[in-house]
């Protein structure tokens, strides 16, 4: 039955036969996606303190000293039970592993017993919560005075409900791996701020940088993932976004529009030149389509930072761009002001903006179009010669896909208040493609993980790095630690991501199956336009 | 006027004549082959007519329309669809959803139904994927509905082509080349769906070289020689003339069997 495959080349994966078996492997993926997070989350807290904050002896605090600093009572019981929990997890997940290399059934009641201890230590982990926003009971110890074991204590309740909720709920998982890893990404993507609670900076992170990316990679997935047309001059559409709002909302022209018409005409613009620019690239694909689309990457900056057509304030770009106000602003009932320099309404509204994204993509990927764009991205011809429209619909991936990143756009310009061209250099085109070739290209999900990781490695971890390592330096005895310009390095830091992903993982940390294979084994699509042009 | 027209086309890559000044009809019901040995132009002249080559000189009417200058996807809009010598399909989708993209001219949802998965989209993606499933089961693949493409056998890639080649509703179907791989039990079955496709009131133009699968089905068959016809009409009377005989097995073939 599978004779044919020997004439084709070896591939190196294996393929699945049905898409209920890719849907097996994604649930698989999306579990032990949620178990490294939960694990990674908890992990870094433990570390956290140690990092950053100098005890009498030299060593940093560990939340275990807070846990140990902490009055007896009930929530001094809960933290331990907790404890106890999230160390019975990690032996399960040891013994697992054990398992399943050695290929021994697990007793019956193993899942049950699991899903018991997952359970427990949930309740305890909801009971802390209660007792410390409720009776203000110093379960931790003397928390409130340090920021960062504050923090670092939160990140362990949600790195052990993470953990807890997937392994405890394992089967649920490995059946509905989408709606699991949906949940826990909101959840904890709403809870964020609050977990951070004392780093406003970590706030303003989670929304320019992460929530920023985010939106971006899944605009660039629509074009590079679902199309199969290679863009790396995605930054341009960002600017396009960006330079609509702070036109359109700010004292540069007089015009002060609301944000929340402007964020629609912000994107509205970018699908426009989505369309444009996608036009004339509609004979190209691969390589050629790569460079041209580089060019507009370049050109859309460079054209504001000329100060096109006297509007876009040249290299100073534009600014005094109106902060956005809550929809009912100046309402006498519900007046919530406005954004103003806080980071959390934005934080929440980008969190909409992604959510409300994520659906209309889920829904475009399962419709007529989606379809549309993966035979495009197969084989063009075909598509064609079966009736698609390959002029209209690659246009419609350029302008969707740019529509997203103008929500970005505008969004950004919002909430930074000053446009200007260097914010749109190819640095972030290449960040994007970066999060979006890590993440797994062709799937909501992974770019959705790899703009996170990515911009908290990028923009987070390198911008801190020079302080922490001060401090390390500083208690190993090499004060030259804390010299170094870690952010020099960012382009460093894509080099080895795509290096090592390409090597080790080349599809991506969470693959869309499809694209896997095509990635893995090529495929033979060109374009009907060459095919038309050869004849 | 027939079904299909195509009227003295010609098609030239560079100084190359790859079809020559080509005339002849395909009527409505009709199963009309298209033979000639490698190299002849029949491929040409089908890219031609669906619209994937531009046509050199000639014109190619259909329904009366003319097809000349038209994309490929409005070709198939207008109801003639068709399928690859080398299997062209989506090999990483699965089988209902190459037969879901075949029915993609036929939808009506619009980009904005797509993006909020409006009650119109829903419903209508219901009924293409209960139309899809059909087409498969009247083919006998519904076994294989969630296999993906790449993973079928040969035969049963060739007969979902046909699958999504049925899937636009095509009041022409262009076969080119459907045996072409196929062992003599698949061949048979082949002969029988391609019959039963007919019966149905479809009305089909292959190509094909297995002269066992031509002489068994065809109505009519067209013979190209150096991108050029030098026969046309039943089996019966292509298999005597000369000409053809000449171009199959050399000149002077045909003296020498008629001496025999």
């Amino acid at each position: 039955m599978r004779d044919v495959d020997i004439a084709e080349p070896q591939a190196r994966v294996d393929i699945p036969e049905t898409a209920a078996q890719t849907k097996r492997v994604e649930n698989a993926a999306v579990f032990w996606l949620l178990v490294c997070a939960g694990l990674l989350v908890a992990v870094l807290a433990w570390l956290l303190p140690w990092f950053v904050e100098q005890t009498a002896s030299g060593v940093g605090h560990s939340p275990m000293d807070v846990i140990i600093s902490s009055p007896t009572g009930v929530g001094w019981v809960a933290v331990w039970v907790m404890g106890l929990c999230l160390l019975a997890l990690i032996a399960g997940l040891a013994y697992d592993a054990f398992a399943v290399r050695t290929g021994r059934a697990r007793p019956f009641l193993y899942s049950r017993v699991r899903a018991g201890i997952a359970l427990l230590g949930a309740l305890c982990v909801l009971l802390i919560l209660l007792l410390v926003t409720t009776r203000a009971e110093l379960v931790f110890g003397d928390t409130s005075p340090d920021a960062l074991i504050d923090n670092a204590v939160w990140m362990m309740l949600t790195g052990f409900l993470l953990v807890a909720f997937a392994y405890g709920l394992r089967p649920w998982v490995l059946t509905h791996g989408g709606l699991a890893f949906t949940a826990a990404a909101f959840a904890i993507g709403g809870l964020f701020p609050l977990i951070f609670n004392q780093s406003p900076g970590f706030v303003v992170w989670g929304a320019q940088s992460a929530g920023i990316y985010v939106l971006l990679a899944l605009g660039l997935n629509v074009v590079v993932g679902f199309a199969g047309l290679l863009d790396l001059g995605y930054a341009a559409f960002f600017a396009i976004g960006a330079y609509s709002t702070a036109s359109l909302a700010s004292g540069t022209h007089g015009i002060h529009l609301p944000f929340w018409t402007l964020i629609f005409i912000g994107a509205a613009v970018a699908g426009l030149f989505g369309a444009i620019l996608g036009a004339p690239t509609l004979r190209l694909r691969g390589d050629y389509l790569a460079i041209v689309t580089l060019g507009f990457g370049e050109i859309v900056p460079d054209m504001a930072k000329n100060n096109l057509f006297g509007k876009t304030g040249g290299p100073n770009g534009l600014s005094g761009v109106d902060s956005p106000a809550f929809p009912l602003h100046a309402h006498p009932w519900y007046d919530f002001g406005i954004f103003g320099a806080n980071p959390r309404p934005y934080y929440w509204f980008i969190l909409v903006l992604i959510a409300g994204v994520v659906v209309l993509l889920r829904n475009v990927e399962r419709s007529r179009l989606g379809r549309a764009w993966v035979a495009i991205r197969e084989d063009e011809v075909a598509a064609s010669a079966t009736g698609i429209n390959t002029v209209s619909t690659k246009l419609l991936a350029f302008a969707i896909g740019a529509a997203v990143s103008g929500f970005a756009g505008a969004f950004f310009g919002a909430m930074l208040g000053t446009v200007t061209a260097d914010n749109f250099e190819f640095a972030v085109s290449v960040t994007a493609l970066t999060t979006v070739v890590l993440g797994g290209i062709g799937n909501i999900t992974g770019v959705v993980v790899g703009a996170v990781l990515v911009s908290f490695v990028i923009f987070w971890v390198l911008p801190e790095l020079q302080g922490w390592m001060g401090t390390v330096g500083s208690n190993v005895g090499i004060p030259a630690l804390g010299n170094v310009q870690y952010s020099d390095y960012k382009f460093v830091v894509y080099g080895v991501i795509l290096v090592s992903i390409m090597l080790l993982r080349p599809s991506g940390l969470l693959p869309s199956r499809a694209r896997k294979v095509e990635l893995e084994t090529g495929t033979e699509s060109e374009p009907l336009a060459a095919v038309q042009e050869r004849a | 006027m027939a079904l299909l027209e195509i009227d003295r086309i010609t098609k030239r890559f560079g100084g190359l004549i790859a079809v020559n000044d080509v005339s002849f009809d395909v009527d409505t019901g009709e199963i009309v082959s298209m033979i000639g040995p490698n190299g002849a132009g029949k491929t040409t002249a089908f890219n031609c007519v669906t619209g994937l080559y531009p046509l050199s000189a000639g014109d190619v009417r259909f329904q009366g329309v003319s097809l000349v200058g038209m994309p490929p996807h409005r070709i198939t809009a207008l109801g003639i669809t068709r399928t690859f010598q080398n299997i062209r399909l989506f090999s990483y989708m699965t089988a209902v959803d190459n037969v879901m993209v075949g029915e993609h001219c036929r939808m009506h949802a619009k980009v904005w139904d797509d993006l909020l998965h409006t009650r119109k989209a829903r419903t209508e993606e219901r009924q293409v994927e209960a139309r899809a499933l059909a087409i498969l089961r009247r083919l006998g693949l519904e076994r294989y509905a969630d296999v993906y493409a790449r993973n079928l056998p040969y035969g049963l890639q060739r007969r979902l082509e046909i699958a999504r080649a049925l899937a636009s509703g095509p009041t022409l179907l262009l076969l080119d080349e459907p045996a072409a791989g196929l062992n003599p039990n698949e061949k048979v079955e082949l002969m029988g769906v391609i019959s039963k496709l007919r019966d149905t009131g479809l009305t089909i133009f292959l190509i094909e070289h297995d002269m066992r699968v031509v002489m068994g089905i065809s109505d009519r068959i067209v013979v190209l020689d150096y991108g050029e016809k030098i026969a046309e009409g039943s089996p019966k009377e292509v298999r005597e003339n000369p000409r053809v005989i000449d171009a199959y097995l050399g000149s002077g073939a045909s003296a020498g069997m008629r001496t025999a």
